[in-house]
């Protein structure tokens, strides 16, 4: 499912280099789930940016359900983004100005147009327990109802893969738990998922737990 | 889906939005106000220095130029016919022209101008407002002097040479020979003198005629002139017809001087209000990208919106404008106060522009927005 051979990623700064990732290779199977631990600056969301597409490596080669997505161009690739791959982040962010149901069918709009409709992110929405909160905006719910939201939006375009950056950074315990039971729910479901994390909570549904230190993987 | 991202955005984000369409209102309006007054300037301008005189005054040849500039007319008369000699030529361009027939009169024991006006022919081809009294048959304006000493009012009938007129209107005070003229039609004067087919004097407003650059075009009238009508002299008021020009100038570089710096200081505003935007939803547009949007749709988001406001802001700004200029114009040109109205056609000159001019100041914006790296802007936790 998803293929990292000798990955690095450099960023340049004018006075200087920082080595994010170095010389990773991975190999994720399709309906796996991963926890990828790490200290901050460890390159975890490096790694998870750079498997969704979004941050061009350095070097190596990265295959996602079979294709090196880097040899893509820019639209392409945004495509291929908006069809697999669904992400959930630490800060949630939702548009603030739409409401539940518009957040979650906001993939509907991307570059390759999917058949979103409103019915679906409704049961969606219901099956997240977020059915009285369909029309509220962000600042009206709770860190814990804006991350199901999230998962919701992530969830709407039945993506093969959601890679979830520290998704229960700014959760209590209860709400984290709840996270992190819709994304084992998907992987039950057959779906492969990566979360990147600080924390424990996921480790009892990871099958694998990778270990970054300095942009390379120490423990796989 | 994008239109629906820019309305609910502007609904959300409602300071910023109304910042930036006050901005564009503020430019539309200004222009509009200007752009109307200033054409209203010009036309008070022409009205102004019509009533000193025309442009081009053709009197016989064998008027006494003494007693003309004396008495302000010709003593002496020529074909009416010569107007249309005039029209015919093809080398004479002109804005407006007519003929007059003027003479002293003895009436009610005061001594009176007595002047005749010919209907303003119009150059083929062009509609113009005229420029002078437009008189009909059997009616007269009487001058301030008569109407006071002989108390006379509008609507009256009076009697001239044993001809009824009835009194079309009493003129203000003018402090100029007018206040002692009675202008009729020229064929009512013609008749009145017995001196039908006669005037003696044709007046041209803007008359040029062709002439290359190195020629004085005055010579080069009167050279033709004297092929065309034998028996002319013509007169140019060049003071008038420079005035005219000057202010002319005057108005289009003041206008050409103050847009620019209008327009500068309008796109740092919308830009900067543009690029403020852009901070506040760089989450937006890396979550944006994240979920498969591409560089197109993040500009047209926010182009979008910057179109959205250019549009909203011409209407208003238009509205605004004119309203504008019609409180404050006639206050400033008096003369030609009810010829201020609305200019339509920088309605639709303002629902291009503005849009347009609203897209350009939120360009550079736009791509940062587009530029930006999404994927570091979501690392930012």
């Amino acid at each position: 499912m998803i293929r990292l051979e000798n990955v690095s990623k450099i960023f340049r700064t004018r006075n200087d280099e920082v080595s994010a990732l170095n010389n990773v290779s991975l190999k994720v199977n399709e309906g796996e789930f991963i926890v990828v631990r790490g200290h901050s600056g460890s390159g975890k969301s490096t790694l998870l940016f750079t498997i969704g597409g979004m941050l061009k490596a350095t070097s190596g080669t990265v295959n996602v359900c079979g294709m090196d997505i880097y040899k893509m161009d820019i639209k392409q690739r945004a495509n291929f983004r908006a069809e697999n791959i669904g992400f959930v982040f630490q800060m949630f962010h939702l548009v603030p100005y739409l409401n539940v149901i518009e957040n979650v069918l906001l993939p509907g709009g991307t570059a390759k147009k999917l058949s979103l409709n409103k019915s679906d992110a409704k049961e969606l929405v219901k099956k997240l327990h977020l059915e009285k909160r369909e029309n509220h905006k962000p600042s009206e719910m709770s860190a814990g109802e804006i991350q199901r939201a999230a998962i919701a939006r992530a969830l709407i375009i039945q993506p093969k893969i959601i890679l979830a950056d520290e998704p229960t950074g700014n959760l209590d315990p209860e709400n984290a738990s709840e996270v992190i039971g819709h994304l084992q729910q998907f992987h039950k479901e057959g779906g492969t998922v990566i979360v990147v994390t600080h924390g424990t909570d996921a480790n009892q549904f990871a099958d694998r737990i990778v270990q970054l230190k300095d942009g390379c993987i120490v423990d796989s | 889906m994008i239109l629906k991202l820019i309305l609910k955005e502007i609904l959300h984000r409602k300071l910023n939005f109304l910042l930036s369409l006050i901005a564009i209102i503020s430019a539309v309006a200004f222009f509009v106000s200007f752009f109307t007054t200033s054409e209203a300037s010009k036309r008070e301008t022409i009205r102004l220095t019509r009533d000193m005189g025309f442009n081009l005054r053709i009197i016989p040849k064998e008027t006494n130029m003494d007693k003309f500039w004396l008495s302000g007319y010709s003593e002496k008369t020529m074909p009416e016919e010569y107007v249309n000699r005039f029209m015919a030529h093809k080398d004479f361009s002109y804005a407006h022209l007519t003929a007059t027939l003027q003479k002293p009169i003895i009436w009610k024991n005061k001594q009176a101008l007595l002047i005749g006006i010919a209907p303003e022919l119009e150059p083929s081809g062009k509609k113009k407002s005229f420029m002078s009294f437009k008189i009909k048959p059997g009616t007269v304006y009487i001058g301030y002097e008569l109407v006071k000493s002989l108390s006379l009012e509008d609507k009256q009938v009076i009697v001239i040479s044993g001809k009824s007129f009835k009194i079309a209107k009493c003129l203000n005070e003018t402090g100029s020979n007018d206040d002692i003229s009675i202008y009729a039609q020229l064929t009512d004067v013609q008749e009145i003198l017995s001196m039908e087919g006669q005037i003696n004097e044709i007046k041209a407003l803007n008359c040029l005629c062709v002439t290359e650059d190195n020629q004085d075009p005055l010579d080069i009238l009167r050279e033709q002139l004297a092929i065309v009508l034998p028996d002319a002299n013509v007169i140019q008021n060049k003071t008038i017809a420079n005035a005219r020009e000057s202010q002319r100038i005057m108005i289009d570089k003041y206008f050409a001087l103050i847009m620019p710096f209008v327009v500068i200081v309008f796109a740092i505003w919308i830009g900067a209000l543009a690029m403020t935007n852009v901070q506040d939803r760089k989450h937006e547009i890396g979550v944006l990208r994240a979920l498969g949007y591409g560089s197109t749709k993040i500009a047209v988001l926010f182009l979008g919106k910057a179109i959205v406001i250019g549009l909203i802001g011409a209407a208003v700004g238009f509205f605004i404008g004119n309203m504008m200029a019609m409180s404050y114009g006639p206050g400033i040109f008096k003369v030609t106060a009810k010829m201020i109205k609305p200019l339509y056609n920088l309605l639709t000159w303002s629902l291009v522009a503005a849009p347009l001019f609203a897209a350009l100041a939120a360009f550079i914006p736009t791509m940062i927005a587009v530029t930006q790296d999404p994927a570091l802007t979501l690392k930012e936790e």
